[in-house]
């Protein structure tokens, strides 16, 4: 093979063509090829597989996001990394159409090379929507550096408009020359050309735009995050239904395409088209949210937020090291409280583990209490910004009457739009939540205040989140951490483990290195996705000391055992381990005595 | 590509038409057709069943009737416009279509050059009835993510939710222009939403003459259809976990506008078709489709035990069910399998699911059948969870809280409609529980104004208002199911139950069971919880409860076959029962400090509790066992409140030591039990060693056991 006649880069849809039309060439002749394609693809994933991941062209790929935005070209290939924040469900498309005697596909593109011949000759193929938002409360320090160097230089020439005149005919005619090789072609280029002429009209005007209303989107439709990505429409292909659940962190690699169409709806909206029949794209207009196609994509974990991430075995003495470092630097930012910088350890490493009938195993929500407002604007917010440094998703929320009066935090589906409306509870999984009560005064609350209250103890009880869909409501799973800071004990947010904080010195900010911070992360990333296993001999232990901590205090009920196993898990698992030991329980307890201790 | 013959297929569906029998052998669709021809109907909907059911049913052409359904129903309307027979009756022909359809006809004769495609009167204007394409009744009908690409074109049918609807408008079907020059009729049929109209006249005359005749869209001679547009949503049980339900619009056309409002659940069939885009939309998005489904049926679901229809499988396992002996605990244990424990509470509320038949005597008076149960309890014994799960179970159930969350509180208000300023009537849930359960949590800090009204919702089943003008009395026939905490958070056992509960008697009478749910130290429930948590913690699994508990469905299932049976009580049980409720009576008078108010309520609750027994069993009386039982729960839900009175009476104490060693000795299947171990279980139970030995002497002394004179172990003498 001399070369690929297409860039899989700067040509993605050339791939897709060219070898669609070789597919159906080698097709048996008995198969009828547009059938036999519907729902597979032909060879041309793995064609992009072995491009990314096995010549190494994923790092050359370029992230979308409001600053890529401005140069990276429509149907060339992007990255993107974002929350699925509504389903939009499926669409129907042209997948295949025979142009002539050929069959050609529109599959990963909006716009088709060749007028449509009447229906009888197309196929009507299905690709699922998903809106993707940047994930909110993602700290800046989990924003990958992009593009890398090699791209940027690559692209560094074309940024004149001459270049990239030039470099969009050449495209294009090397796409030409690839069809006409494989068939008569009817339709002249020309045609097509004159519409990449249309392109290159105003796409600095209207990029430029696309930022601006990327923006004003976000900060329209989620509350809180930076704006410095912008939401994108996904289009899916051949998934299983299962694959991508609501607020999943995904990242897609796909090809972009952009239509800078500036006349959107101004002369569309014509009586003809009723109301109802509007569908979801109108709120979401191509020139303003762009599309990507997606080929492939994957379930982003924490891990793949950490800047270099390398896999060590996490080695005891490594994991106690950096255990010790951590918690010198929590509890410096408390004030040299100890016995409260244990306790958010073991809170930061805390993940729902599962759900068992009415018992939520793993979580635990921290309310630590006796601020002041003094104290909590030197120490909260202290803690707050050591939080954000170690995990790549925070949201902190201060607490008031009219926070909860006025804030939306319920995602709520508007049936007259067809979007999911989000809310400050739309949270991918994993995200640390900071309730910061001490600005709390007593006033009313009004109905929404007392639903948006409801909601936030719900979610803490049950790791849940109801979606409001007018008609009826849907609980949706979540995963948050939830850390309260108050003056007395929250009643508002129960948490499972209160304490009161006492802080003892006032320590000037630190600045931890970016070593430390690195081996924080990891730390943290990692121990939290470590298993649990348990041990038949630890279990007769547990549930004798379980019944005699229940004689010596009538008060334990089963909340307080459940908290009590999940500090003892969560304990071991600071330390690297795997299960349960003794040692581990003692040091369990003695945090707990402590903790009794203070609450006297 | 099979070249179909549709004119055969119209033969078929003429034949069909007019030769199908329905099960009484009546000509179905004849008669149906009359029925239209004389303008009573204009809807005539073709079932698939029938088509089904047809004798000389050909499998192939049900199967493009299935799949090509947008053809098959204008071959359905021609083969109809064939039979149809002359009106039998006469109705007044003052309608503008009768009388342009005779003008039409007239000059339809006159008119020679009649060759013209656009002048030759199309069928659609002449009908004055519509065809739909019923699918078939059984079979579970698909959700709306089920349907895809591949039903294109194809009947379906599906479920879920209405969340929005448009006015009705008029669609125009067939335009009507006349020509200006030769002053023929043009006609154009309309199939999609969008036309484009005509200016010059295609008619012969006007092309020969070159005139380019100017066209003039008559509004009155058109044909319009009523038309409107809905939007469905899937319910929210057929969403899968992580997802958003999906949404589908969907176009009424004719009779079928007007069916649905916003929020009604219904099951639709219809036509899953794409639109292409047209006009301004079509360039710019040309390579995608839009899919309405064209509805063809609507049915309302209704959620009542009365309606509920048993799929075919549920009959046999409900038959299969009903055989097995043990049917009463069975159901029990499978309402809220994840709580541990709690039989009898359980119990009862399963008879609370199944209730007893509402009676109105012939004086008018009302007797009613819901059983009301009040659970009481320290916080944190799970009665929320219980109340939630019940309202999962029941068909129809509302969950509150006794604060009330809307102003509009527990029973009903008069309020003021926003726009319209009338006064509208607001049922509370109460009222939106009619026929089915209202559970009610922190029944204890209700709101005083519905603690009134509740004595008359619990006892009469209605709502009385007399506000604003509005004097009215609304139906509230429901389960009350309640849950209240005691008068100081938690139960005090050194005051009185009376002085507990916080409620006054005139209410408390008139729940059938009232059931005390506290959390007492005890080293048995005390090493179960551990053992239980541990477990959670450990495997990520709860224990298994030893047996599978039936799904909710089958249980409501059950409960909806049983409900429909009406037990009666034999002449000679009413003997039985009046001396059980005199004996209480007898009790209670001897008694220096009454537990309870026996009065006529609890002999028609014994009934009532007897009567669902009954149910349950699938039988038409009820036996003395369901009384027995009935009284029992009673006893129990008694010794519930009392049984610190009884444990501080030291006969009680000793029976129940026997009865605790005779259960142990029965469990371990043996007849020895050593001193150790029977010291080991009454102490769990909160005895001393004292009353052991009391009671170690007292049935020795009976011949019930033999105490070995070193050990003092115990060996059961067999009877």
């Amino acid at each position: 093979m001399v070369g690929l006649p297409y860039d899989f880069l700067a040509n993605p849809l050339g791939a897709v063509r060219l070898s669609f039309e070789k597919a159906v060439a080698e097709a048996p002749p008995n198969v009828d090829p547009p059938a036999a394609f519907r729902g597979k693809d032909w060879g041309v994933l793995d064609l992009f597989r072995d491009f990314l991941f096995e010549q190494g062209g994923l790092s050359q790929v370029p992230v979308l996001d409001a600053s890529t935005i401005r140069w990276i070209q429509p149907n060339t290939l992007v990255r993107v990394r974002g929350m699925v924040q509504d389903m939009l469900g499926n669409e129907f498309y042209i997948g295949a159409y025979k142009d002539g005697s050929i069959w050609r596909t529109n599959k990963f593109t909006d716009s088709a090379l060749f007028p449509m011949p009447p229906a009888y000759e197309t196929q009507l193929w299905e690709r699922h929507l998903f809106h993707c938002v940047p994930i909110p409360g993602q700290n800046s320090w989990t924003m990958e550096l992009s593009p890398s160097p090699t791209v940027r230089n690559m692209l560094g020439c074309c940024t004149s408009q001459h270049g990239e005149k030039r470099r969009r005919e050449e495209d294009a005619d090397g796409m030409d020359l690839n069809c006409s090789d494989h068939g008569d072609q009817t339709s002249p280029s020309s045609s097509k050309k004159q519409k990449e002429d249309e392109y290159l009209c105003h796409p600095s005007h209207s990029s430029a735009e696309l930022v601006n209303h990327g923006c004003s989107l976000q900060q329209s439709n989620v509350a809180n995050f930076d704006a410095s990505s912008l939401s994108c429409l996904v289009k899916v292909y051949d998934m299983p239904e299962s694959h991508i659940k609501l607020n999943d962190v995904f990242e897609f690699i796909g090809i972009y395409t952009f239509d800078p169409d500036p006349v959107v709806h101004n002369d569309d909206s014509d009586d003809l088209m009723d109301d109802l029949m509007e569908d979801v794209m109108v709120h979401l207009p191509p020139s303003k949210v762009p599309r990507v196609h997606c080929l492939i994509c994957r379930k982003l974990a924490v891990q793949d937020f950490l800047s270099n991430f390398h896999v060590i075995e996490p080695l005891p003495s490594i994991v106690k090291g950096i255990r010790e470092s951590l918690l010198g630097h929590l509890s410096m930012a408390l004030g040299n409280d100890g016995l409260a910088a244990q306790c958010v350890l073991l809170h930061l490493l805390s993940r729902l583990r599962a759900r068992v009938d009415v018992v939520t195993v793993g979580k635990l929500s921290l309310n630590l209490t006796s601020f002041t407002r003094e104290s909590a604007s030197v120490f909260g917010n202290q803690l707050t910004a050591a939080i954000q440094m170690l995990l790549p998703f925070t949201h902190a929320i201060p607490l008031t009457v009219e926070y909860l009066n006025t804030a939306t935090l319920k995602p709520r589906k508007n049936n007259q739009t067809g979007r999911l409306v989000a809310g400050v509870l739309q949270l991918a999984e994993g995200t640390h939540l900071t309730i910061d009560e001490t600005h709390m005064q007593a006033g009313v609350l009004d109905s929404n205040g007392v639903e948006n209250a409801r909601l936030l103890k719900h979610l803490m009880e049950w790791q849940t989140v109801e979606y409001d869909f007018e008609y009826y409501k849907l609980e949706m799973a979540a995963d948050v951490q939830l850390l309260i800071l108050s003056e007395g004990k929250s009643n508002i947010l129960p948490a499972d483990l209160v304490l009161p904080f006492r802080p003892t010195a006032v320590a000037a900010a630190v600045n931890p290195s970016a070593e430390e911070l690195q081996a924080w992360r990891w730390y943290l990333a990692t121990l939290k996705s470590l298993p649990h296993s348990s041990e038949p001999e630890m279990h007769q232990l547990l549930q004798d000391e379980l019944v005699a901590a229940m004689r010596g205090d009538r008060s334990l009920g089963c909340t307080d055992l459940n908290r009590l196993l999940t500090m003892a898990q969560l304990m071991s698992s600071s330390f690297g381990e795997k299960t349960l030991s003794l040692e581990r329980w003692q040091m369990v307890k003695e945090l707990e005595r402590l903790r009794k201790e203070r609450l006297k | 590509m099979k070249n179909l013959d549709f004119n055969a297929d119209k033969a078929l569906a003429k034949d069909f038409l007019s030769n199908f029998a329905d099960a009484l052998g009546e000509p179905k669709y004849l008669k149906l057709l009359q029925d239209v021809s004389n303008r009573k109907f204009r809807a005539v909907q073709i079932e698939l069943d029938d088509l089904f059911n047809y004798k000389d049913l050909d499998e192939e052409f049900l199967q493009r009737v299935t799949e090509n359904t947008r053809r098959y129903i204008s071959i359905f309307a021609e083969a109809i416009d064939e039979l149809m027979p002359e009106p039998t009756e006469v109705f007044p022909v003052d309608e503008d279509r009768d009388i342009l359809m005779t003008q039409r006809v007239d000059d339809g004769t006159d008119s020679a050059d009649n060759t013209d495609p656009l002048q030759k009167m199309p069928s659609e204007i002449k009908r004055f009835f519509e065809v739909y394409i019923k699918a078939f009744s059984k079979g579970t009908p698909l959700t709306i993510r089920q349907v895809k690409a591949s039903n294109i074109g194809q009947l379906v049918k599906i479920s879920g939710i209405i969340t929005r609807c448009s006015d009705v408008k008029p669609l125009m079907q067939v335009a009507v222009y006349t020509c200006e020059d030769c002053g023929f009729e043009i006609y154009q049929e309309v199939t999609a939403r969008v036309f484009m109209p005509l200016f010059e006249c295609p008619s012969s005359r006007c092309k020969i003459n070159k005139a380019k005749g100017n066209l003039i869209l008559q509004l009155r001679a058109s044909k319009f259809l009523k038309f409107q547009e809905a939007r469905i949503q899937e319910l929210a049980e057929h969403v899968p976990k992580g997802h958003i339900p999906r949404s589908l619009t969907v176009h009424l056309r004719g009779e079928l506008t007007r069916k649905v409002a916003p929020g009604d659940v219904v099951e639709l069939s219809g036509i899953f078709l794409p639109i292409p885009y047209t006009g301004f939309r079509a360039m710019r998005a040309g390579l995608v489709a839009d899919t309405y489904l064209e509805a063809m049926s609507i049915t309302q679901f209704k959620k009542k035990y009365e309606e509920y229809e048993l799929k075919d499988d549920e009959q046999e396992k409900i038959e299969r069910l009903a055989e097995d002996g043990d049917i009463y605990n069975k159901l029990a244990k499978s309402l809220a399998p994840e709580i541990f424990g709690h039989e009898d509470v359980k119990k009862a509320l399963l008879l609370l699911l199944v209730g007893a038949p509402h009676r109105k005597l012939s004086d008018g008076m009302k007797i009613r059948g819901d059983l009301h149960v009040c659970l009481m309890g320290d916080p944190g014994v799970a009665k929320s969870q219980l109340l939630k799960h019940i309202i999962n179970v029941a068909p129809r159930g509302v969950y509150t809280t006794g604060r009330g969350s809307s102003g509009v509180g527990l029973t009903a208000a008069v309020q003021k409609d926003p726009v319209t300023n009338e006064m509208v009537l607001e049922g509370g849930a109460l009222v939106l529980a009619d026929m089915g359960i209202c559970a009610i949590d922190e029944f204890d800090k209700m709101e005083e104004s519905d603690r009134t009204a509740i004595h008359e919702v619990m006892e009469q089943q209605t709502v009385s208002i007399a506000k604003a003008g509005i004097t009215t009395s609304l139906n509230a026939r429901t389960a009350v199911l309640a849950a209240a905490n005691p008068a100081w958070g938690r139960y005090d056992l050194r005051r009185t139950p009376a002085e507990n509960i916080n409620l006054p008697p005139a209410l408390l009478s008139r729940f059938d069971l009232l059931w005390l749910i506290l959390d007492r130290a005890d080293m048995d429930s005390d090493l179960e919880m551990a053992r239980h948590v541990v477990h959670v913690h450990q495997n990520l699994e709860s224990p298994s409860l030893g047996f599978t508990p039936l799904e909710p469905s089958v249980l409501r299932a059950y409960i909806s076959a049983a409900r429909r049976i009406v037990p009666s009580v034999p002449r000679e049980l009413e003997e039985y029962i009046a001396t059980a409720y005199s004996s209480i009576r007898q009790d209670e008078a001897k008694s220096n400090a009454p537990h309870s108010y026996t009065t006529v309520r609890t002999l028609l609750s014994i009934l009532r509790i007897s009567i669902a027994l009954a149910r349950l069993r699938f039988s038409e009386t009820v036996a003395q066992s369901d009384v027995d039982e009935a009284l029992r729960l009673m006893q129990m839900s008694k010794f519930s409140l009392y049984s610190d009175d009884r444990q501080r009476s030291g006969l009680d104490a000793i029976s129940d030591i026997y009865s605790i060693l005779r259960d142990e000795a029965a469990r371990t299947n043996s007849m020895d039990v050593s001193y150790a171990h029977a010291l080991n279980w009454i102490s769990r139970k909160g005895y001393s060693e004292a009353q052991l030995k009391e009671c170690l002497e007292e049935y020795a002394a009976l011949n019930v056991w033999q105490i070995h004179p070193n050990t003092f172990d115990i060996h059961f003498i067999d009877a």
